[in-house]
């Protein structure tokens, strides 16, 4: 009975073929591929053309698993065996068909998400090298152009402490204006640089709400008053004075969508409302919202303008002053950064409403005082020197038009004898030679860096060179490289460009 | 007096083997990938001169990415061997010299092309440095969606082993 049964089932999947040495088919069963004797084997498919080649090595068995066979408009899967016989060669052919096509389709899935994961790896390695690029374009742009904007920034301080008209002073305060936009382009263009790049790290610090609003009600009331546009700050009474957060980059989101309003409103009010969202343990969530009654943005540009660089040509700068069109893009990525998002309502013609809702910490405990963030005031104070004697300053700088401005606005004041060089390399040479109560050094110079330089110093045997103090002055701009030249052994670092005050009142710390 | 050429096909999964096949032989190219299982062979006779006539039985294998797992079965009788990489994805040709010597190893003696194949994806110049970078040399760069090189690839290998 069973054998019956093999024969029913077994038969209609395996195929014998017996055939000469010239691939003859000598017999053949028709399991399924319907073959006639006496015809050629090489004729029923590409695959047995392999029979030439095996069949003089060909011991006893061999088998080729997996061979796709199409005859007679038929498809099969099957694995082929050759036996070598007495009387010619046996092939043995067993349909597999239904059993490889299961295992086609296991391939099919795996294969396609491995190249999809690999193909979407190599999108983002470009993206990222695309990103990178970018980033590192901005930085040496920004570094190049600090050099120049500082020895303009000197020359116009120098220029403004000299007897002017009232016209030449009139072209002296646009140089300023033009300085200090100039200052803030390069300043956003960094932040823009550093939030895509990562770079921008959050600081959480407690700080003051009403202390923050009260900067911003100062800053703002003014810029109001001459624009004839009401202005107001509104913050809900239910909201606790201290929070934890980054105070630093909240003010710039305010101060950047505020900047905004202000820019494109010609009449009317700006409003900054602030209202508790709700308050869960330890977190308060806050909506800040920013209303103006200006010229608003239709809804096809309520994307765009999150965008880097994008000036709106239609509505938005009709009549506004140009911007950079970095404000709000550096507003979207640091509310990114602070897990928030911003959003806007808008209608051309009656104004715009940017929202965004932030949580911040409440601190558990009451802290002491002297832990709270509080605004830095600007010093009113100009820096102070001893009159009895000069100080001798060695000036380490490269860029003939920066080391010139910097030569001639320390020596105005009467307070230095500046001696120059401008090779790194010149420096320890000059310090072992001379005596200096202060170094002034660009990190970027030529040959050996002011950061090692300052290395060199730090690690000098005799202390009268080891102590120095060291100044850095630098056209590079992100945090983590001010740390790292501190970290070499400078007292302090500036950035370019730097106000000449702000230089001096550095150098008046160190010099006693 | 036509004679019979074996011709293996074999690379990583999906850089378009059984495509370049199709092209050569069909003269027709698809857009969707279909793994290919095990071994499809197909026939096409080439004429390497006015006179003369080879008939090459082109053996596409199963794509892997450890070549050592290629079946030693469908290499006998191999008189010439295409390793075809992609050129669009580093996996399937970063480790190429190490897969060539696994390749050799197994068929030594065997003439043996390199074709870089989707060519028509990547700019000219980003493949001069990407073979730079990765130390590679090949015999052709072939786009199966274009035709480009792949007559070329297959008359060449025909002429060779004539």
């Amino acid at each position: 009975m069973l054998d019956q049964y093999q024969k029913e089932y077994a038969t209609q999947n395996v195929q014998f073929i017996l055939i000469d040495e010239k691939g003859t088919i000598l017999e053949t069963d028709q399991a399924f591929l319907k073959l006639e004797t006496n015809s050629s084997i090489f004729d029923v498919h590409a695959f047995f053309y392999t029979f030439e080649s095996i069949k003089d090595t060909l011991e006893n068995a061999l088998l080729f698993s997996c061979v796709h066979i199409h005859f007679k408009d038929e498809d099969y899967v099957t694995d082929i065996r050759f036996v070598k016989k007495k009387e010619g060669y046996l092939i043995i052919i067993t349909d597999y068909t239904s059993h490889y096509t299961e295992y086609q389709a296991i391939a099919q899935t795996r294969n396609e998400s491995i190249i999809n994961g690999e193909l979407v790896a190599i999108k983002n390695a470009e993206l990222e090298e695309r990103e990178n690029f970018k980033n590192s374009f901005i930085r040496n742009f920004s570094h190049e152009l600090r050099n120049p904007l500082t020895s303009i920034i000197s020359i116009t301080k120098i220029l403004s402490d000299t007897a002017l008209t009232n016209q030449q002073q009139d072209m002296v305060t646009f140089l300023q204006q033009s300085n200090a936009n100039l200052k803030q382009l390069l300043d956003d263009i960094l932040s823009i640089s550093m939030i895509s790049s990562g770079r921008l790290k959050l600081r959480e610090n407690i700080f003051s709400l009403s202390q923050l609003f009260d900067l911003l009600r100062f800053t703002y009331k003014t810029r109001a008053l001459d624009n004839n546009i009401e202005f107001a700050v509104n913050v809900d009474k239910k909201i606790v004075d201290l929070v934890e957060g980054d105070r630093l980059r909240l003010f710039q989101v305010l101060t950047n969508l505020l900047d905004n309003a202000f820019k494109y409103t010609q009449t009317g009010s700006i409003r900054l409302d602030i209202q508790l969202n709700q308050k869960r343990a330890n977190r308060l969530n806050l909506r800040f919202e920013i209303v103006d009654t200006g010229v608003g943005i239709s809804v096809e540009n309520q994307t765009a303008i999150f965008e880097s660089f994008s000036q709106l040509s239609g509505e938005q700068n009709s009549d506004a002053p140009r911007g950079t069109g970095l404000g709000l893009s550096i507003v979207k990525g640091l509310l990114n950064l602070m897990d928030s998002e911003i959003k806007v309502i808008s209608n051309v013609g009656e104004g715009s409403s940017f929202y965004f809702d932030l949580t911040l910490k409440q601190p558990l405990a009451t802290t002491s005082k002297t832990s709270i963030i509080t605004p830095r005031k600007k010093k009113d104070k100009k820096a102070k020197f001893r009159t009895d004697k000069k100080f001798r300053i060695l000036l380490a700088e490269d860029d003939i038009n920066v080391q010139t401005v910097l030569f001639k606005s320390l020596l105005d004041t009467n307070y230095f004898y500046i001696d120059l060089v401008s090779d790194g390399a010149l420096v320890m040479e000059k310090l072992i030679n001379e005596e200096y109560d202060l170094l002034l050094i660009d990190i970027n110079l030529p040959n050996v860096t002011g950061d090692q330089v300052a290395r060199l110093i730090r690690d000098f045997p005799f202390k009268n060179i080891k102590s120095i103090p060291i100044i850095g002055i630098t056209a590079y701009s992100y945090e983590d490289d001010f740390k790292a030249f501190k970290k070499s052994g400078m007292n302090a670092v500036l950035s370019k460009p730097f106000e000449h005050e702000e230089l001096l009142s550095t150098m008046a710390k160190y010099l006693k | 007096m036509q004679v019979s050429k074996k011709i293996v096909v074999l690379g990583h999964f999906g850089v378009g083997k059984t495509s370049l096949i199709r092209r050569f032989v069909e003269d027709s190219f698809s857009d969707n990938y279909k793994v290919s299982i095990g071994v499809h062979i197909t026939k096409k006779v080439v004429e390497v001169s006015p006179e003369e006539e080879v008939s090459l039985i082109l053996w596409d294998l199963e794509g892997t990415d450890d070549l050592t797992t290629i079946r030693d079965a469908y290499l006998l009788g191999t008189h010439g061997v295409v390793f075809v990489f992609d050129v669009t994805r580093p996996s399937t040709f970063q480790a190429l010299n190490a897969d060539l010597d696994i390749v050799r190893s197994k068929i030594s003696k065997t003439p043996l092309l390199v074709v870089g194949n989707k060519v028509d994806l990547v700019l000219k110049e980003d493949l001069e440095t990407l073979f730079t970078k990765n130390n590679i040399e090949t015999n052709f760069l072939t786009s199966a969606k274009t035709g480009n090189a792949v007559n070329d690839l297959f008359l060449h290998l025909a002429k060779l082993l004539h």
